[in-house]
């Protein structure tokens, strides 16, 4: 495509628009633009966009995989049956609970953290490395730990609570509807609280030194700095990443399926949990895809509201 | 502001370290015990007769090596993959943009949002009719477009820190589109090569949700999936072989944090901060 016969043309773009950033003036320029981004489009395209648009139709169809193709129209019986029992409701529910909790605790220990790290500390490199070990561990294998931890009989944590006299008798975390729910939530925030911190630390450390120092001369502690200073300053980082957070959340899926199984009683059951056991344990692919179609919906919803909410705020 | 760290900030600072630390040290400290050690109570803090027996098991179980080593194909082509057309298209929407660019771009950081098990349940019925469910290219596809978005996203940060007028003077010497990238702007952008490999690496290997769906043979199995449907189907599991299991994995990415750090930490956050 790039041939000694187009350089001319490629000569007096940049010449004609010096601050212009590209340089899409001709038309091959333009078509060596899309062919670049065509082998992602190609392979994004087939595995993500084409997939989200057949299972929002698929949701219209009484599609199960043990019936042999014919698949028809169901009059929206999908959508019917499952506000109908409940279950997308209670999965909604059990899903926000879930993310709320996570990424408030995320992001308070998260500002906390970084705001420590940024502290004169012995060894703070090494402790800054340290802490982003969980970042590396497996999602799978974050479950595992857990799970052991969380072990009813031999696990540490009742071993250490009860000999703290937090609790008399050992609890079955993971099994019980009390705690499944908390059990998961903090082997997530164990897993995030890393990338969360250095997101924030990098943040505090693109504010600007000048601004403390004018702070300091008007007498501010350090309390005060932090509320006016600090926290302003990281708007922008701490909307980018709890956004990704959000989402990371919303779309959790083995963490729950490894530790509870969306159990017990339904009591972990969130939206990735139930579309899973529509689609591939029950074999009902169109319910499935009716669970995923109204999540995705909350989805937009919720980031054009996000993405309008944190618009104005800063105007 | 590196003012000194008063007493409060360092109990906290302790405190949430071992919170992030403790797990990954019992982790090890449970998979070099034996099984009477392991179900003491109170327990044995540190294995008093240290064995590497879980690890022998392990490395004589074929089946755990066969999905180890798939682990390794399929992240590592991933990978190679996925790097390849991140560049190419960071490159475009960096340099060459073209009506309806900025869009394409928007619509690919969008696919982040969308539920997988959503696009999964279609991408199944898809992969059927087209034959290639329970293929290695199928899985390596669908990771491709996991990690591909942000990569473009972030491949298109770095090349827009490079200065056009590098690529002006090759166009001048008569360097072609194409040659301009490869010879002029790639070698300047290693360090976000790295850190784009680095990621999709570590997002492939975490992988569980699409070869547990849509990989169905032992002989192509992951690890992740592998190991919940081999060590963790029983009522009640061999701790000490779990937690060998999962020093296992973790052990690749360890290794690579502890050397390439820098660049992790760098793609990561330039993506977010600079927005």
């Amino acid at each position: 495509m790039e041939t000694l016969k187009s350089t001319p043309k490629i000569k007096k773009t940049p010449y004609n628009n010096n601050n212009k950033k590209t340089f899409s003036a001709g038309k091959m320029d333009r078509l060596f633009g899309i062919a670049l981004i065509l082998p992602a489009i190609l392979v994004v395209g087939f595995t993500t966009f084409y997939p989200v648009l057949k299972s929002i139709v698929m949701s219209f169809y009484d599609y199960k995989l043990s019936a042999n193709k014919n698949y028809s129209l169901n009059n929206f019986e999908n959508y019917k049956e499952i506000f109908k029992s409940g279950e997308f409701l209670s999965a909604t529910y059990i899903t926000v609970i879930y993310m709320v909790l996570v990424v408030i605790i995320l992001f308070v220990i998260g500002i906390l953290l970084a705001n420590a790290l940024d502290k004169k500390i012995p060894g703070r490199p090494v402790i800054r490395s340290l802490m982003l070990l969980p970042w590396v561990i497996p999602t799978v294998i974050t479950a595992l730990l857990w799970l052991w931890l969380f072990q009813p009989q031999y696990g540490l944590l009742n071993y250490i609570f009860i000999k703290m006299h937090i609790i008399s008798d050992p609890i079955s975390w993971v099994s019980s509807p009390k705690f499944a729910l908390m059990s998961v939530s903090v082997a997530s925030i164990w897993r995030q609280l890393p990338f969360v911190t250095i997101m924030v630390l990098a943040g505090i450390q693109g504010i600007p030194q000048s601004l403390y120092e004018a702070a300091t001369i008007d007498g501010a502690n350090s309390v005060q700095a932090f509320f006016s200073i600090t926290l302003p300053m990281l708007k922008g980082v701490i909307k980018s990443t709890m956004l990704i957070t959000i989402i990371t959340n919303f779309k959790q899926f083995p963490l729950f399926w490894i530790m509870t199984g969306g159990g017990p009683m339904d009591t972990t059951t969130n939206l990735a949990i139930l579309t899973y056991k529509n689609s591939f344990v029950n074999l009902n692919f169109g319910k499935g895809a009716a669970v995923a179609t109204l999540w995705l919906l909350i989805l937009v919803i919720f980031s054009t509201v996000y993405n309008k909410a944190f618009k104005t705020n800063s105007d | 502001m590196y003012k000194k760290a008063g007493i409060v900030t360092k109990i906290f600072l302790v405190a949430v370290l071992i919170f992030l630390l403790f797990p990954i040290l019992w982790m090890f400290l449970t998979s070099f015990k034996n099984s009477s050690a392991i179900y003491k109570m109170p327990p044995e803090w540190f294995p008093k007769n240290p064995t590497i027996e879980n690890y022998i098991k392990i490395i004589n179980d074929k089946l755990f090596m066969t999905y180890y080593i798939n682990n390794f194909i399929v992240a590592g082509i991933t990978t190679i993959c996925t790097v390849i057309v991140s560049i190419l298209g960071g490159y475009s929407f960096s340099r060459y943009k073209f009506k309806g660019s900025d869009t394409i771009l928007l619509a690919f950081l969008s696919t982040q949002m969308m539920p997988v098990v959503g696009i999964i349940i279609a991408l199944y019925t898809t992969y059927k009719t087209m034959n290639i469910l329970d293929t290695r290219f199928g899985l390596v596809l669908a990771l491709m477009s996991a990690s591909a978005p942000f990569c473009m996203f972030l491949m298109k940060g770095f090349f827009d820190d490079i200065p056009r007028a590098l690529e002006e003077a090759a166009f001048i010497d008569g360097c072609g589109r194409f040659n301009a990238l490869i010879k002029v702007i790639l070698p300047l952008s290693s360090s976000g090569i790295v850190a784009i490999s680095l990621y999709t690496f570590l997002l492939s290997w975490d992988d569980y949700l699409y070869c547990l769906t849509l990989i169905s043979s032992d002989k192509i199995r992951t690890l992740s999936t592998g190991i919940s449907l081999r060590y963790l189907g029983e009522l009640s599991y061999d701790w000490g072989r779990v937690m060998t299991v999962s020093v296992m994995s973790s052990i690749p990415l360890l290794i690579m944090f502890i050397f390439l750090q820098k660049y992790m930490v760098q793609g990561l956050t330039a993506g977010a901060v600079k927005e």
